[in-house]
């Protein structure tokens, strides 16, 4: 038997989409537009879409292209955020390049960057690795600057060479901060992932998106935006569940400290 | 009563006629200049010499903006001098090491660890295995009284028992010298008075050389056997007092002795002399 505030917690969401749904279905009959099919008919061509073996190639290699630009994004913003923290000289270097890259939009740079590498996995890839560069870059910057100087001279005072004291406390410490980026980059990923395979359609779930567009499969069209949202809400969950447990020393079990001396 | 001024005191000595076999600590005319936000010169120490012999507690007592802490960080080795040299067993001090270990006001603990993991921290560092680190930390732990608390993280305790996990975590790797930096400064009265006792008692085990800095007259003369008395702008030594009184030290029948009291309001007299606030009873 489930508490009063677990079924709250659980019950919420379930409504909250059922309600969404309503309105939607509601609206979409209201409205007779040919181009806004019911919520009933959009989730009923999901199972086709999934069923369909084209299909699901297409949206795993999306998921591919974001693994790699997600993980090798994370890969190089990490370090050099958590430098750029530590060294005001690294900081001054990178500021200027990351401050001209950063209100660009990643998907305008697509059309060059398709010149130079083609249409293929590399230039997606590359738009989904800048697109997460920043947020996480600049949450590593800042996580590692916030540092107490005073736990770096503890660990200086252990024997902890420079290099170790930015795998060994820097990293640690920040890591409350640096995964508040990366949860960031993950719903970036997602979104410049999508947003690649319109410019450049080739293969991938944005692709099947925007060709159900132009022939007209309005319900394709909405079943996509509820698989490629479902996709986000599942990867936002796993990747919450997973930076819960990386940093539950940062989240107190107690509201109160013990009151001992 | 010893008070002599500083100048004259067996304490601080030019550094050629020291004898270099008691001495572990010896700060030759350093100098700090800070530069501030306005382009001015901020002298915080000013021409400080200074020699801490082996097992003795030493405490720079003054003012707050008087350059106490930065001579710990000095010594320490985390900051280096403007001019002048700090040495350690006749070695100058050129980065930190294991040999002084810090205790800060802020606890500087790491907040991912927890506190065995903390307490371990310095002993794998120096190589030591993890089962002889870790029983050598439980005792530690036990020793700083927090038994039942080895796998809490920091997040969950309490200022006074953070700086219990914070002076365990130094003493677990041995230093020869323990820099302390107004360790107590951020706890409430009640628990900097028990936390004094327990360093008292831990101290009084193997009389390891003390660096303690605080604005408190008080602490001073009840953990030191010498108190360094500076005054600041420019940040100097004024006076080296000698602490007379005997040890093993307990509270309760050091406040009813007459040169306790004398000691107390012998410094607060000479503070208030100068007009130099921020330093308390």
């Amino acid at each position: 038997m489930m508490s009063p505030a677990a079924v709250t917690k659980y019950a919420a969401p379930v409504l909250a989409c059922i309600g969404l749904l309503a309105v939607w279905q509601v609206a979409s009959l209201a409205l007779k537009n040919d181009s806004f099919p019911t919520a009933i008919e959009a989730i009923s061509a999901i199972p086709s879409i999934l069923g369909d073996k084209e299909s699901l190639i297409n949206i795993l290699a999306s998921l591919r292209r974001m693994a790699m630009g997600f993980g090798a994004a994370v890969l190089v913003s990490i370090p050099l955020g958590l430098l750029m923290g530590r060294s005001a000289a690294i900081a001054a270097f990178f500021n200027p390049l990351l401050m001209v890259i950063y209100p660009v939009p990643k998907a305008a740079l697509m059309p060059i960057i398709m010149l130079w590498l083609g249409v293929g996995d590399i230039t997606k890839t590359l738009v989904i690795f800048l697109g997460v560069s920043l947020p996480v870059i600049y949450h590593s910057f800042e996580g590692a600057k916030a540092i107490e100087e005073k736990m770096l001279w503890s660990g200086a005072a252990m024997g902890l060479s420079p290099l170790q004291r930015l795998v060994r406390i820097v990293l640690p410490a920040a890591l409350p901060e640096i995964l508040t980026g990366c949860r960031t980059g993950l719903v970036l990923a997602l979104i410049t992932m999508i947003t690649s395979e319109m410019i450049a359609r080739q293969s991938g779930a944005g692709n099947i998106l925007f060709n159900a567009l132009d022939m007209g499969q309005y319900d394709t069209v909405f079943a996509m935006i509820i698989i490629v949202g479902a996709m986000g809400i599942c990867l936002d969950a796993i990747f919450e569940r997973v930076r819960a447990r990386l940093v539950r020393w940062s989240e107190p079990q107690f509201d109160m400290p013990l009151s001992f001396s | 009563m010893t008070i002599v001024p500083a100048r004259s005191s067996e304490w601080v000595r030019p550094v050629a006629q020291q004898e270099p076999a008691s001495a572990i600590i010896e700060i030759d005319r350093v100098s700090q200049v800070f530069q501030t936000s306005a382009r001015k010169d901020h002298v915080a120490l000013s021409d400080i010499s200074l020699t801490i012999e082996e097992g003795a507690f030493v405490s720079i007592l003054g003012p707050s903006g008087c350059g106490k802490s930065t001579l710990l960080y000095i010594v320490g080795g985390f900051v280096s001098p403007t001019s002048g040299a700090a040495k350690m067993k006749g070695q100058a001090i050129t980065a930190p090491g294991p040999d002084r270990g810090p205790v800060f006001q802020e606890f500087a603990l790491f907040p991912w660890k927890t506190v065995l993991g903390n307490v371990m921290y310095g002993p794998r560092q120096q190589g030591v295995r993890a089962t002889e680190a870790e029983a050598q930390s439980r005792a530690l732990i036990e020793m700083v009284g927090l038994k039942g608390y080895e796998n809490f993280y920091p997040k969950e305790l309490s200022g006074g028992m953070k700086q219990r996990v914070a002076l365990a975590r130094t003493l677990a790797y041995h230093p020869e010298v323990l820099l302390m930096d107004e360790p107590f400064g951020a706890l409430d009265a009640h628990t900097r008075t028990r936390l004094q006792n327990d360093l008292l008692n831990i101290w009084e085990r193997d009389r390891k050389t003390v660096l303690f800095v605080t604005h408190s007259v008080d602490e001073a003369v009840f953990l030191s056997d010498k108190v360094v008395m500076m005054s600041k702008s420019p940040g100097r030594i004024r006076q080296v007092i000698d602490i007379d009184l005997p040890r093993p030290r307990r509270r309760n029948e050091l406040l009813l002795d007459p040169r306790y009291q004398k000691y107390v309001v012998d410094i607060e007299r000479m503070f208030d002399e100068s007009d130099e606030g921020g330093v308390s009873a």
